[in-house]
This record gives C-alpha cells, structure tokens and sequence, in this order.
C-alpha cells in the first residue's frame, strides 16, 4: 500500500468503500425479494391448500376411504411437487408428484401434525365440524416461472450492482483529481525542490481547506527559501566578485612585488656596491691613518730614546746645558706624539669610526685613577690637588677609557694654566624628573679667560689664542676631542672662567649612557620658537628624512610651530616634491640609502628655481664642512633639539629687517659672539655661515654692513669680495673684515682697499666692532628715512 | 744578570733599547726577525724576551705562539713592544700568549718596571 501513489491508494479506497456497501444492497435487497418471494409462494401454497381442502372434504364425507381420488383435478398447480391425502389411520389416499420429480411421500406422523414449519412443507388436517377426516400433505418447488423469476432478479441485481460499481470507479477516477491533484502536485513540486534544489517552482493547482492552507504555506515557504536562497545566491555572487577582485589584486600586487624586488635588488647591487666601495674607501682611510701613525712614530721612537741615552749620557757627564737642551728636544718630541694621537682621535671622530665601549663602573674609582695619573703633572707648578666626590656617587654607565681621557685632559689643561694654585676635581650626581646627570668638575684657580678667549676654546686646532701655544704647549686638540667624546655620551662639556681668577670646566653626562641616540630631541621642557608669519599664512617646510620616525617627530613639531610639512622618506623623493612644491625651506637629512643628502644638496643648489630656497642640513660631527661646501644654509649637528631646531628655522624665514648687519661667518661659536655684540648696540642683524649663503641672504635684500670671516668652506671671505664687486648693486656694501687667519702682504693690500678694516678674532672689543658698523648703519637709517 | 732576548727589526731602536738596557747591567741577546726569536729563544733560553710585533719572516704574534708553544721555552715571560697603540692589537698581543704589553715609544722607566715586575714573577733559573 505504502508504494502506491495517493491517488492510487484513494481510488482503491472508493472502490472498495462503494464494492462494500453495494454488495450489502444488493445482498439484502435479493434476500428481502427471496423472501417475498417465498412469502408468495406459501401463500399460493395455503391457497391451493384451502382450495383442496374444500374439495376434499365432500369426497371424504361421502367415503372416508375413496380411493379413487384424482388429486391433480382437485386444485394441484404448477409450484406443487408432491400432495398426498391421509386417511385418518394413515392410509394414503391419494397422491401426487409432478411429472420428472422424484418426491417420497412421508408417511403420516401425528406429531407433524402441529408442525408447519418447514418451509414449503403443509400438514393440513381435513376435517368437517367435529369430524376428523384425514389429513391433507402438500409440498411446494419453485416452478420454471420461479426459477425464471428468481434467476431474472439475480441478473438485474448483479447488472445495477455492476452498472453501480463503474459508475463509481468512473466517479472516484473523475473527482478524486480535486483531492489527489493538490496534494499530488505539493508531492511533485516538494520532490522536484528536493531533488533539484530550483526554489524558482510553485504549487500551481488551488485548493479549499486544509489543504489549501498546506499549499499556501508550502509556497510561502518556498518564497522564504527562494527569496533567502537569491540573497545567498547574491551574496555567493558578491562574494565571488569580490574573489576574483581580491585574485586580480593580488596577482597585481604580486606583480608589484616583482617589479619592486627587481628593483630593490637592483637598487641592493648598486647599493651594495656603493657600501663596498664606501667601506674599501673607509678601510683605506683607516689603514691610511694607522700606517700614517706608525710611520710617524718609528722615527719619534728613535728621536725620543736616543735623546734620552744622551741626555742621560749628558747628566752622567755632568753637562747640564747640554742635559737641558736634550730636554726641550724631548718635550717637542713627545708633544708631537701627543699630536700624532690626537689626530688619530680627531680624525676617528670626524670619519665616524670613533667607537664607544659602554660599561658599568663605580665612579669614585675611577677618579682615584684620575687622581693618581695627574697628580705629578698637577704639583709640578705647585698646584695642590683637590677632590670633592661623594664616596655614595655611585655607579656609571659610560665609556670609562674616554671619561679617563677626558678628566686627564681637563686636569691637564688646568695645571698648564694655573700657579701654586688650587686644582679641584668636583663630582655631582644630580637626580631630577627622569634624568639622573653625572657633573664632573675640574675648577682651577690659574689665568682665566675672557669671553672672547672662550669662543674658540672648544675647536680642532685652535686655543684660547695664539700664543698660548708656545708658552704653555699643547696640542689644542685636547679639547675638542673631550668635547666630541661628552657629546657621543649624549652629554656636554661646558666653561665658566674670569680672568685673573679661574676657570670651570663641567662634563654633563647620563649617569647611564644609552647606545643609540636619537636624532631629534623633542623633551616638553624645550621651548618652540613659533613661524614668524601669521598663522593664516603657514610657511611650506619640506622634510626630507628616510627615517619615517624622524620625519613624524619632525612633522609634529613643526606643524606645533606654525608651519605646513611635506615629508619625503627618499632623497628622489625629496627632489620631486620639492620641484613640484617649491618650499619655503628643506629640512634635509644627509644619511639616506640611495641619492643621499649631499646629492640631493648639490641638484637643489643646480636648479635654479629651487638654489635661493634655504637648507638646513642634519648632519654628523664630521660632515659640516661637506654641507656648508654644497650650499646649506645652515648646519645642525644631531642630535638636534625641537628647540634649536625650530629657532634656526624661524630665522632662516623671517623677513629681513632694513639697515641690517650681515654676518659670514663659519664657526658657532665665533658667530654667537659677534652677534651677541651686534644685539647689545640694539642693530637689526642676520647671520649666513658661508659666502653661498650670504649671497642668498644678500639676494633678498641688501644690508647695511657686512662682517665677514675669511677663512670659511664652500665660499671664503675673499671669494664673496669677488662676487660682491662684479654686481654693482653689490659693490659698496661696507665691509669689515673679522679673522683668525695669518694674512699676508698681498691679501692685506686687496682687502684694504676693498674693506673698512681687518679685525683679528679674540683680540678687539665690542667698541672696536661698534666703530667700524655704526657709520654705515646710520647712513642707511638716514637714506631710509 | 738577567738575560734578556730583544726581537726587533728596527736598527736604531734595536740599537737604543739595548744600549739602555746593557746599560743598566741585563745582558742582551739581539734577533732581527721573528724566525731567529724563536731559534734563540731556543738555543739562549733568555730569561725575558722584548717581542716587537711587527717583524719580517715571522710576525711578533706568531713568534710569541710558537715560542710559547715550545715547552723548553713556554715560561719564558714575553712584553710585547708595538708602535700600534691600538686596544685590538694590545688584546692580539695578549691572545698571542704575552704576559704584558708596551707600547712605542718607549718610556724607559715604565717598561723597566714592567721588567723587573715580569722578572720577579718569573724568577731566572739561578
């Protein structure tokens, strides 16, 4: 049953609902008409029986016995099959069995009497008035006629049943589609979706009721899941889309990859290459300077030991004069040592190669150290040795071999300068918000300096003054070494001194030194200076830096201070931008992979649209004079701090003022001084650091004056005389000329009659300056006014 | 008196640093190279040796190895003498196997302390 279809299943129950119930008709209609007819039959049966009766009872009456009696004339009919008549002791009288029957005639039986049950069967007793006559035996079969009848009935019956249970096949086949269809299609449909997945079909057919309610949830469904599986089907789409857009971007970006790796490789050869050749010119330099020093020294060495076998021979001798020339022949000597290793030092510095070997060491100690090298050289003029040093100082972390250098340097300074006097080695430790400083402290009683003395104090190759060196010997390169090696400890050495009363000098260093330092320094306590301009009008500063965290300390800063920043991270990049931009200044970085600052330098001092836009160069120790050769407007050594930083930068753009001072001059500290007096006479005044950047400044706008340094890199003093006076605009702008420099005869005559005078550095006054600038100032107010 | 071996290519300093030395009564033997070190460190079994570092034939290092490496003369105190006042070259020279380090020029009284200082710690064989 569970395979036949529903359509199936209802036909056969239909057909069998309907064979049921017409065979019961059929069965009860044709017994009620067996019955009836059997009704009719035996009451044909009590007719005929009623007839023969009273036909018989005057035969009997008239002879009991009479045998004669001709039944078949007495009212027998077709449905009787057997009469017999009974006397009333038994005998049969007569009898009768219809013709082609074989009945037997029953013999009489008193009991049958009263029994007239058995159906077609009569016992009739005959009798008149009181008088028993006999008894009367009749027994029906159905005639031809009833067969005929019966047999007719039978047919009709089974033709209407029959006829009935087609007319209710037909039926069931015609409307059990109204039912079977709905749910034979929802079967279809529901098998289709389940087997095809196409939620695009419907149950079509309509239907009332229960079902209907089915069909019409089932269609709802199917537009739940149709409209669920197009948004999936959407987003499937989408999101293939999106694959294949992601697959072409990546294979773009693989592409890319490809390019930049050919590229980077190209660009890691040629670097490499560049490294290489760096490194051979950098190992060369090196050897250079080794070999250079062992060369120098092997005749030193027997300079030094043969003086000193004669001059001991000499004592041995007695010769004393002889003993004590032999002596200034030792001292030169080992001077001259003294140089050859300090220019081996400076020379490290300036190529970068000086290296720092950081270490903990416990301070007290290595003062004691100190103490115990320098206190023959400190009592040789009679100078008692002072220490004032916290036994609790603690602990360092810095290059001990450099400090010990640096100390001994001082304290050697110190007892050179200083008579039967006092020399103090003083250490501090000081512990403020997030830094802890090492203060040492040599102090000494001796000379002094003045101001002036003091601005060239801290240079290679120059002291306090000329003479100094004769009188008191040295190198004059002490200095600036320790100064070098404090500023590596991320520290500083400064000087306080009077003359006629003493001298300071303090190293400043983290008591924990710190291996890489950063190139800008920006602490909360420095102070910005702020663009000179308004701030609707923000200069354009171009920041060229490949260190990407530089550039945004740097960007940060300067858009604090009022300015617009576009950064490059690339020398290439640098260029373009800054031909594209034309920025008011570059912030310009000279250690770059690929075209590193110094071509950059060059390219933007080669085009002309970009040669008069200032650049502040961020350079190392030994590359100042590179960068001042190439054009820079200005030199910062790193670390630069935001402060110095952004007051170089202010200056550099601010408007020039009228009847100004113009100085050239190349050395910090020289142009601190001379400005510092120009400030104190209350004249407006602009400093350039070369003579390329002095005809930069003199390009905007022409000063009242000029104070002019000669000995300068990139363009000298007398190099910008040259340009000056082949511009006639340029021509008779005064000029006063400050220098340290040796000049001789034929330079005298040029620059007397080219200037107002010559000035020899550490040797005039402010007055003397003041002298030779107010006449020109004054004139230049008056024409202005 | 102490004998001492002075390795040294140089004339004048050969000639310097032993005249000092003579003169301040040790008895010196004199090589010119690396090569004749190490053989007459051998055959002289001097008490001391001044080992200059930058020789011909044989380099200063790699005499004070094989030197050293010679048990007859293995404990034989070893100065190296060098113009290099190089940290690098006075940590070869230590690597090397000598026992102290001076550099050029010499500074007769600290590399006569150093002497004697090496003597007293390597006492010569009566």
């Amino acid at each position: 049953m569970k395979s036949l279809s529903f359509r199936w299943q209802l036909i056969l129950f239909i057909l069998l609902t309907c064979g049921v119930t017409l065979s019961l008709a059929f069965v009860g209609f044709y017994l009620y008409d067996v019955r009836q007819f059997n009704n009719e039959v035996q009451s044909r049966l009590e007719k005929t029986q009623l007839l023969m009766i009273e036909n018989l009872v005057p035969l009997l009456e008239q002879n009991p016995h009479a045998k004669d009696l001709q039944l078949n004339l007495l009212g027998v009919d077709g449905q009787l099959a057997a009469a017999a008549v009974y006397s009333t002791d038994g005998k049969i009288l007569a009898r009768y069995v219809r013709a082609g029957l074989t009945e037997v005639i029953p013999p009489l039986q008193v009991t049958r009497l009263l029994d007239v049950s058995q159906r077609g069967v009569l016992w009739t007793p005959i009798s008149s008035g009181r008088r028993q006559l006999g008894t009367l035996y009749l027994k029906a079969e159905l005639s031809d006629a009833d067969r005929d009848r019966l047999s007719n009935l039978l047919r009709g019956s089974a033709i209407v049943f029959l006829a009935s249970v087609l007319l209710a096949v037909a039926m069931a086949w015609r409307f059990q589609g109204r039912i079977t269809e709905p749910i034979t299609e929802l079967a279809r449909v529901s098998g289709s979706v389940q087997r095809d997945r196409d939620y695009n079909m419907r149950v079509q057919t309509s239907a009332s009721g229960e079902i209907g309610e089915l069909i019409d949830s089932f269609n709802a469904m199917l537009d739940t899941i149709q409209s669920n599986t197009s948004e999936l089907e959407r987003a499937r789409v989408a999101a293939e889309d999106a694959h294949e857009k992601i697959t072409q971007a990546h294979d773009q970006l693989e592409e890319a990859n490809r390019t930049l790796e050919a590229r980077v490789d190209d660009r890691t050869r040629l670097l490499a290459k560049a490294v290489k050749d760096a490194e051979e010119a950098s190992k060369a330099k090196s050897s250079f300077l080794a070999k250079m020093s062992h060369e120098l020294r092997t005749p030193l060495n027997a300079i030094i030991g043969y003086s000193e076998i004669m001059k001991e021979d000499a004592e041995d001798d007695g010769d004393t004069r002889r003993a004590e020339d032999l002596d200034k022949v030792l001292n030169a000597a080992r001077h001259l040592l003294g140089l050859i290793n300090d220019v081996l030092d400076i020379s490290k510095i300036e190529a970068g190669k000086m290296e720092l070997f950081l270490e903990t060491f416990d301070l007290t100690k290595l003062i004691n150290e100190v103490i115990a090298t320098a206190s023959p050289l400190v009592s040789k003029k009679g100078n008692a040795l002072a220490v004032d040093c916290p036994a609790d100082i603690g602990a360092m972390h810095a290059d001990a071999t450099k400090l010990r250098q640096m100390l001994l340097n001082l304290l050697s300074n110190a007892s050179k300068f200083t008579e039967k006097g006092t020399v103090t080695l003083k250490a501090v430790r000081i512990i403020e918000e997030e830094a802890d400083y090492m203060e040492l402290s040599v102090i000494d009683t001796g000379i002094g300096m003045t101001p002036e003395q003091l601005t060239r104090l801290f240079q290679a190759f120059s002291q306090a003054d000329a003479s100094t060196t004769s009188k008191y010997g040295g190198t004059g390169l002490g200095l600036a070494i320790s100064k070098q090696f404090a500023q590596m400890m991320q520290g500083d050495i400064t000087v306080t001194s009077k003359p006629g009363v003493g001298s300071v000098f303090t190293i400043r260093m983290p008591a924990k030194v710190l291996t890489k330092q950063p190139k800008v320094v920006n602490n909360a306590t420095n102070k910005l200076t702020r663009s000179p301009f308004p701030s609707q009008n923000r200069p354009k500063i171009l920041v060229i830096d490949d260190d990407k965290e530089i550039r945004t300390v740097v960007a940060e800063l300067l858009s604090m201070s009022g300015y617009d920043v576009v950064e490059a991270a690339s020398g290439q990049q640098g260029l373009d931008h800054a031909a594209r931009m034309v920025p008011d200044l570059i912030l310009l970085d000279v250690m770059m992979p690929g075209i590193d600052g110094w071509t950059v330098l060059s390219k933007l001092q080669d085009n002309p649209k970009l040669a008069d836009v200032p650049v502040i160069v961020l350079s190392a120790v030994g590359d100042v004079e590179m960068a001042m050769s190439l054009g820079a407007a200005s030199v910062l050594l790193k670390p630069v701090d935001a402060s110095r930083l952004t007051a170089e930068i202010a200056t550099q753009l601010s408007p020039l003022p009228k009847c100004y001072t113009l100085l050239v001059e190349d050395d910090a500290d020289s142009r601190t001084l001379i400005t510092r007096m120009l400030e104190r006479e209350g004249w407006q005044f602009r400093a350039a650091i070369n003579g390329i950047a002095a005809i930069r400044v003199i390009k905007k706008s022409v000063p009242a004056m000029i104070v002019l340094d000669l000995k300068m890199p990139g363009m000298n003093g007398l190099e910008l005389l040259d340009v000056l006076g082949k511009n006639p605009a340029w021509a008779k702008i005064p000029v006063v000329i400050v220098t340290s420099m040796d000049i001789t005869q034929e330079m005298r005559d040029v620059l007397t009659a080219r200037t107002l005078g010559i000035l020899r550095k550490g040797q005039f006054t402010r007055e003397q300056l003041a002298d030779h600038i107010r006449p020109a100032v004054q004139a230049c107010a008056l024409a202005e006014a | 008196m102490p004998k001492i071996l002075l390795v040294e290519d140089n004339e004048m300093n050969r000639d310097m640093l032993s005249r000092r030395l003579e003169k301040r009564g040790y008895t010196l033997v004199i090589a010119v190279d690396g090569g004749q070190g190490v053989a007459l460190a051998k055959s002289e079994l001097p008490d001391l040796i001044l080992m200059d570092m930058s020789l011909p034939v044989l380099d200063g290092w790699e005499a004070t190895q094989q030197v050293k490496a010679d048990p007859a003369t293995g404990g034989i105190p070893i100065i190296a003498l060098t113009a290099h006042a190089m940290e690098s070259d006075r940590q070869k020279a230590l690597e090397a196997g000598c026992n102290d380090f001076d550099t050029k020029p010499v500074e007769l009284a600290r590399l006569l302390t150093k002497i004697e200082e090496l003597l007293k710690k390597f006492p010569p064989k009566a």
